[in-house]
């Protein structure tokens, strides 16, 4: 009965250590170890469950043949452009919700903001065809203008995979940006005005300095899926050009050469994680004085 | 006087312009799931019969409830996992593992997919329900551990000391205290990871046999083929429902930081 009552007391004691593992297992089985798989599958000469058939960096020298470099440097392209975009128009737009909009617009229009991000990916990519399609709604537009005399072939082009990432990862970039701006503290824009600087000016060096973390927050949500994006250019690009996402799904799926598919997956991670690192570092260099604020 | 009034509008017709081109696509895609013509880009006449097929179309049926069965039970389990790590790690040193789990957001979530994949091969787990819950709790808890974390720890920590002071024991404490605290919470985020996991297309692409087709795989595999306008009614109900969620969602999350 002592016993008993001891070992209860101890699992009481480690009542916190018991209840917070679950969630600490399964990140380890489901994310750790299938990470630590797939770059352990890149490096084995040829994969195959029953033989280990010794280690090799002959998948990572393979993917630096120009064919190789072109697919990953036209997705780092891609992905990059797409960001841009989505800065340039997504800024102003987080700027009008947070300091311009009163609050029941704001409202209507964030809900409206919100709703693609709930919406089925596949859904919006799918929406593009109607637009895009040679029957679509802009050759429509154009034809019955009289601007085109044939309709434009628009789909299965760089064009058109380009404004379906833009379109589809556009609100991602808004939200955080708009986050931030919403706390901005108004009163330092009040000085800045009250001190003489022009709108310009107190844009550029206060309110936007501010929102740094914002724009990083929102660059990573959109460049790090745009980077791997495998269905835009499945459904819209036609298959005509192969990204990092879709030579990825090509290895594993297709020509089941999963240690080729690892080691293209292993490198793209890795140029992602450096591209994060970068920059937070070059942020944190050029406007170390926001954290010294705080 | 044209540009003094550009100069004060033009954010407001840039605002517009966007959303234009926001909502422009998805307006084409419902105006055509009434459409009567079988061939999608040519407007015939008005009519209900795409969505009539689609409620009688016991395929799609089928996936809808593998879907509802996938998606409610990642948001069960990434909400018990969660809940139970966030709760009692708040005191001990456990607390620091919690931004590790961004990480599930942080990478590609083609890497994640392929690496549950041959994870899944390399053990011969058999792909089907089980794998794909696995993967869509993983991105279930990416979310609901940093959510569940800050609105508990916004709760005054002196209202759970005097409820243990009282007399009730800790899960009592728990149970009536802090579930009801967290309840705004606990709902954004189990809706979040509901449509996350309905919607997910990546995980259920690599990490799922033949043997569990969900909603977004049955799209995925129709769209393949060609342009249909039972899709298009599909899209239509899956809007509909994602703008309801949306609007439960904000009613709550007013009071819950998401991002």
């Amino acid at each position: 009965m002592n016993i008993f009552k001891q070992c209860k007391q101890y699992f009481f004691e480690d009542l916190p250590f018991f209840f917070s593992m679950p969630a600490i297992v399964w990140e380890v089985i489901f994310f750790c170890i299938p990470i630590i798989c797939i770059v352990g599958i890149s490096f084995i000469k040829n994969w195959d469950v029953s033989a280990f058939s010794g280690i090799t960096l002959f998948h990572y020298i393979k993917l630096f043949q120009p064919i190789y470099l072109k697919i990953i440097v036209r997705s780092f392209l891609l992905a990059i452009w797409t960001s841009f975009l989505c800065l340039m128009f997504g800024y102003p737009l987080a700027y009008y919700l947070a300091c311009k909009a009163s609050q029941s617009i704001r409202n209507i229009l964030l809900f409206f903001l919100i709703l693609p991000l709930w919406t089925n990916f596949l859904t919006l990519i799918y929406a593009w065809y109607f637009v895009l399609e040679k029957h679509g709604l802009i050759n429509d537009i154009l034809l019955s203008l009289g601007l085109i005399s044939a309709p434009l072939v628009m789909l299965h082009s760089l064009f058109a995979i380009s404004i379906v990432t833009f379109y589809c990862y556009l609100p991602f970039m808004i939200l955080p940006i708009y986050v931030i701006l919403e706390k901005l503290d108004r009163t330092l824009v009040d000085a800045s005005q009250d001190l003489g600087a022009n709108m310009r000016q107190t844009f550029l060096r206060i309110i936007f300095p501010l929102s740094i973390p914002g724009v990083l927050t929102g660059f990573l949500l959109v460049f790090v899926p745009a980077f791997g994006e495998f269905a835009i250019p499945l459904f819209i690009g036609g298959d005509k050009y192969m990204f990092t996402g879709s030579l990825i799904e090509h290895y594993f799926l297709i020509a089941r050469n999963s240690s080729m598919g690892a080691a293209v997956t292993s490198l793209s991670c890795l140029l992602v994680l450096v591209v994060t690192l970068f920059l937070r570092w070059s942020i944190k260099k050029k406007f170390s004085y926001i954290e010294g604020r705080k | 006087m044209v540009k003094e009034y550009l100069g004060r509008y033009w954010l407001i017709f840039f605002v517009a312009a966007v959303y234009l081109f926001l909502y422009i696509p998805i307006a084409v895609l419902i105006t055509f799931s009434f459409n009567s013509f079988l061939y999608p880009f040519q407007w015939v006449s008005f009519s209900t019969k795409w969505y009539w097929e689609l409620w009688h179309s016991s395929e799609i049926w089928e996936v809808t409830q593998n879907s509802i069965i996938v998606a409610v039970s990642a948001v069960i389990l990434s909400l018990l996992l969660g809940l139970s790590f966030v709760f009692y790690s708040a005191r001990s040193r456990l607390r620091f593992v919690a931004p590790f789990f961004y990480a599930n957001l942080a990478i590609p979530e083609i890497v994640l997919a392929v690496g549950l994949l041959s994870f899944f091969n390399f053990f011969s787990v058999p792909l089907g329900f089980t794998t794909l819950i696995a993967g869509h709790t993983i991105i279930g808890l990416g979310y609901s551990i940093p959510i569940l974390q800050s609105s508990f720890a916004e709760i005054d920590y002196s209202i759970i000391e005097s409820s243990l002071d009282l007399g009730a024991t800790i899960h009592q404490t728990f149970f009536l205290i802090i579930i009801p605290m967290m309840a705004p919470a606990i709902i954004a985020c189990s809706l979040l990871v509901f449509t996350l996991s309905l919607d997910d297309f990546i995980i259920a692409f690599f990490c799922t046999g033949e043997t569990a087709q969900t909603l977004s795989l049955y799209i995925l595999s129709t769209i393949r083929t060609g342009i249909t306008p039972t899709i298009n009614a599909l899209s239509s109900c899956m809007l509909l429902l994602s703008s309801l969620l949306v609007v439960i969602f904000c009613s709550f999350g007013s009071r819950v930081r998401v991002l």
